[in-house]
């Protein structure tokens, strides 16, 4: 499935809606900053077991540090 | 599951709240001025040196504001005829905005650098850039505030 790609001021409107974040950075990276709110699960750590921290009937948003 | 693409970089570029151990700290992209003097790589150095008075650094940059070079005063004093492209410094090391302060300084002093670091989007557009002596009067001023409270 293609990703879809939002703006900041989509992003908040999401968020109001219910949203949940995923910051799929590292802890240190996480520690040291983050989205209000933000859940960390680590992409090398993403799986089944470590998503169950998400509420399946709410839509995440993922990011990572940019575009790069 | 919706992609961010932007990513959180996007985010603190248009100063919206943060989370975290440095959130309460300054971040290089709170402080940093963007009056800086930028130019094209076929602008010569002579038309350039005018509008880089009083400064000892002019940014080069593409037309979407994307860093490629930097001229210092060496380059700013180069031949009036050259162009930016034949003198720039290309790829100049650039941070951030979520840098804090902190860690801009000692890294600067680190790799001992006295001037202007350049502040970037995660794509490479230039933010502002941040000189040295103003980075350590910020954090001292910071600091005094602090204990002062």
């Amino acid at each position: 499935m293609a990703a879809q790609v939002f703006s900041v001021s989509e992003v908040k409107q999401l968020l109001d809606q219910g949203a949940q974040l995923l910051d799929v950075l590292g802890e240190d990276e996480f520690e040291h900053d983050h989205l209000p709110g933000a859940i960390n699960i680590p992409l090398k750590r993403l799986e089944a077991t470590t998503a169950a921290r998400l509420d399946r009937d709410r839509p995440v948003l993922v990011y990572c540090n940019d575009f790069g | 599951m919706i992609d961010y693409v932007p990513g959180k970089q996007a985010w603190f570029e248009e100063n919206q709240p943060r989370e975290g151990k440095a959130a309460d700290e300054i971040w290089i992209g709170d402080v940093a001025g963007s009056e800086v003097p930028t130019c094209s790589l076929t602008e010569r150095i002579g038309d350039v040196r005018g509008r880089a008075a009083g400064w000892d650094t002019c940014v080069v940059v593409d037309s979407q504001g994307v860093v490629l070079g930097l001229l210092r005063k060496k380059e700013l004093d180069a031949d009036p005829q050259t162009t930016a492209e034949q003198v720039m410094r290309p790829g100049p090391k650039t941070f951030r905005p979520n840098v804090t302060l902190q860690e801009l300084l000692k890294s600067m002093r680190d790799h001992e650098i006295q001037t202007n670091s350049l502040v970037t989007t995660g794509e490479g557009r230039l933010l502002g850039v941040i000189s040295r002596a103003d980075a350590e009067a910020t954090l001292a001023h910071e600091n005094a505030a602090e204990g002062a409270g």
